[in-house]
């Protein structure tokens, strides 16, 4: 803006231009969120009210109301995946911040070579998942995975690991885990980097222990960055697909299906992209209320503190 | 859109080369990693020598049939033209011609369609024409055979079995002479994969079992249908099946074959040439295949498979595709691939070859376990039915479903399915 005007005055030709010319500015960044992200979600919104199936072409796509959602609130299936998805969320998210949390004190240290430890918290999370679920599987084959020759040879019996339902729960947890903590110590050991040190040392001066420092201190200066941390890693953990995807592709039977997995069935295997459209739909409305609670609760945060 | 802009491309390319005399057609063929795209490349080099004026590359997919069909399925939703042609597993054609993606052969064809038709084997002249049209032409034919190893069977002085019973008490009695933990007694598909769904139907057909139904619903006989639960679940409580059944998929059993782990196994006809050409074979020239046992010997039953050749029905080269599909179905390919990949014939004729022969001498009793291999069920909705019985047969298994359990969620599934 060329002149900061206090009264209502009609716009000038420049500011008419300027403003037009801004909007211009901003055209290209809308038109691309609006085609890949708007529309489809709107398309999305749209198929879940339709028949659509690939299968059958000639049933059409007959607009149907809400036939899916009622659907999906019997079907069993929907359920169980949802419960597997919810406890993948209540294993892993907790299981990756102590992790990270652990990682990221360990790679704050003041070692003198410090890339082995850097290095060794960004490879895991620059693994593409899928190969980090097979590199798992693997481990933990009956025959052949690593995770069996240690139990006999510290004398155990051989664990059926990939197709005992609890048992590759067990498993898959560890996958997810290993492959997120890294990320989550990424972010935390940004926000430990924030600390000051004079706080430290006047806990030192008082004589505060270690624990006690942690706990007073690191804890909460780290809070705002676990609730970053917390909310990233909740939001992937709701699609959780590829690790279970290659470990054991939902097996034995469904036991370990998510409801990101039921939805790619029924989308790309049975191509019911209607009844696949309404589940995602759903998937989304998870994650917006289980997004929302936290950011209400980083809201409220700052006034807690003043 | 990637139509609109191959197009746009495509033309002013050919605006550009209008000029030039040769019209170079590029043709890409959709393969699976295990259908040996190696010996295809072999094929397709000779078919560009005699054809300059063609180039086949070759797109190498995922290494099972669904893995395949979940990246067709995305490609041929959104109507991608990149694919020419592509290799189909032997249950697909009804989907394929049910969504439009195959183009019918039936015109291109002309009046050679019957001459053609009637060269191939029955059951893959059935699978290929779905409601009258010719949606593909068969590629390789395959069925599931038996394979055992003849040095552990001669050594313990055992016939090679006729039935389950008698398969049973010979896996026993070698796996407890050679006390080697690591042998499995038998081996079948157990993952929850497309093979899976073949080892709850061959016991199933052997007992008599048939499969029902009508508008697309599928029925079980219900005094066959817990057959086969019973047999794996004997099986597995025996220590024939080993206790990591529900982790092996199809080539799995063939690598663990291979290595010497296993005594008999339930497999397709690729597997012959894999454990006798092999470098890392360590079963080399110890290899015998027969027909399947049944539950009484003159009861047998197998699965029928094979890959068909499907020339996409948005393919931009469809004239030059069927071209190729022709000759990738002709007998002289059928014989080339029987020898350098033991793949299974599809004409009888190329059974009796000398040279076939003496690259699979057990292709001799083949065609006759070949003809009266059965199919899959029929119908668009195949994926859902698969799923359903392989699920449910791995979760049982895997001993997280008894038989009753799983039966029942089979039966009720299968109602499902058309809904």
């Amino acid at each position: 803006m060329l002149t900061s005007t206090t009264k209502p005055l009609p716009l000038s030709r420049l500011e008419k231009s300027e403003r037009r010319l801004g909007l211009l500015m901003i055209l290209p960044a809308f038109l691309l969120l609006f085609a890949v992200v708007l529309f489809p979600i709107g398309r999305l919104l749209v198929t879940s009210t339709q028949q659509l199936r690939l299968t059958e072409p000639w049933l059409g796509t007959p607009f149907i109301g809400l036939a899916h959602y009622q659907k999906a609130l019997t079907d069993p299936r929907f359920w169980e995946t949802t419960l597997n998805t919810f406890i993948y969320i209540a294993v892993t998210v907790p299981g990756a911040i102590v992790v990270g949390l652990g990682l990221a004190l360990l790679a704050n240290q003041p070692f003198k070579v410090k890339w082995p430890v850097r290095l060794g918290l960004l490879l895991p999370w620059a693994l593409p998942l899928v190969f980090a679920g097979l590199i798992f599987r693997w481990f933990f084959e009956f025959n052949q995975g690593i995770v069996n020759n240690i139990l006999m040879w510290v004398g155990l019996p051989k664990l059926a690991w990939l197709t005992d339902p609890f048992l590759a729960t067990i498993a898959i947890c560890i996958a997810i885990i290993w492959k997120t903590s890294s990320f989550v110590a990424l972010i935390l050991l940004a926000g430990l980097q924030t600390i000051p040190k004079s706080l430290y040392e006047a806990a030192e001066i008082d004589g505060a222990s270690k624990w006690q420092q942690f706990i007073e201190i690191t804890l909460p200066m780290l809070r705002p960055a676990i609730i970053v941390a917390a909310i990233f890693r909740t939001i992937t953990a709701i699609q959780t697909f590829d690790i279970p995807y290659a470990m054991t592709n939902g097996g034995p039977g469904n036991s370990t299906e998510t409801l990101a997995m039921y939805i790619h069935k029924t989308t790309i295997d049975f191509l019911d992209l209607g009844y696949g459209s309404a589940l995602a739909v759903l998937m989304f409305v998870v994650s917006l209320v289980m997004t929302a609670g936290y950011l209400r609760y980083t809201r409220r945060d700052p006034r807690q503190e003043a | 859109m990637t139509r609109l802009i191959t197009g746009t491309a495509l033309a002013a390319i050919m605006t550009m080369s209008a000029g030039s005399a040769f019209a170079q057609t590029e043709l890409r063929i959709f393969t699976g990693g295990q259908q040996r795209p190696d010996v295809m490349r072999q094929i397709l080099d000779a078919y560009q020598e005699q054809n300059p004026d063609v180039t086949v590359e070759i797109e190498v997919g995922g290494a099972t049939s669904e893995q395949q069909q979940q990246y067709l399925n995305t490609v041929l939703a959104s109507q991608d033209s990149t694919l020419d042609v592509v290799l189909i597993d032997v249950i697909r054609p009804a989907q394929w011609a049910a969504a439009g993606w195959a183009e019918p052969l039936d015109e291109y064809l002309g009046d050679e369609r019957d001459a053609i038709m009637d060269r191939y084997l029955p059951a893959y002249r059935e699978a290929n024409i779905v409601d009258g049209a010719v949606m593909a032409l068969p590629y390789f034919a395959d069925s599931q055979f038996l394979y055992y190893r003849t040095d552990l069977l001669e050594k313990h002085g055992v016939e090679p079995p006729k039935t389950w019973d008698e398969l049973k008490a010979a896996a026993l009695k070698i796996q407890e002479a050679e006390g080697n933990p690591n042998l499995a007694g038998f081996l079948t598909a157990g993952a929850p994969i497309e093979g899976t769904v073949c080892t709850y139907l061959v016991p199933y057909w052997g007992a008599g079992g048939e499969l029902g139904g009508e508008g697309g619903a599928i029925t079980l006989s219900a005094e066959q249908a817990a057959q086969p639960f019973e047999l794996w679940g004997d099986f597995k409580e025996a220590g024939v099946l080993p206790a990591n059944i529900a982790e092996i998929p199809t080539d799995r059993i063939r690598q663990d074959f291979q290595a010497g782990n296993a005594i008999f196994a339930m497999n397709w006809g690729y597997v012959w040439n894999r454990v006798q050409n092999d470098e890392d074979s360590q079963v080399k020239g110890n290899v015998g295949v027969v027909t399947l046992p049944g539950f009484t010997a003159d009861t047998p039953a197998t699965c029928i498979g094979g890959w068909q050749l499907a020339v996409s029905a948005f393919s931009e080269n469809k004239e030059a595709a069927v071209e190729l599909v022709k000759y990738l179905s002709s007998p002289e390919v059928s014989k080339q691939q029987a020898i350098l990949a033991s793949h299974m014939p599809v004409f009888p004729d190329v059974y009796t070859d000398a040279e076939v022969l003496e690259a699979n001498p057990w292709f001799e009793d083949a065609l006759p376990v070949v003809e009266t291999a059965r199919s899959r069920p029929v119908t668009p909705a195949y994926p859902r039915v698969s799923e359903v019985i392989r699920t449910n047969m791995n979760a049982f298994l895997a001993g997280t479903q008894d038989g009753a359990a799983s039966l029942q969620a089979i039966e009720q599934g299968l109602s499902e399915v058309m809904q």
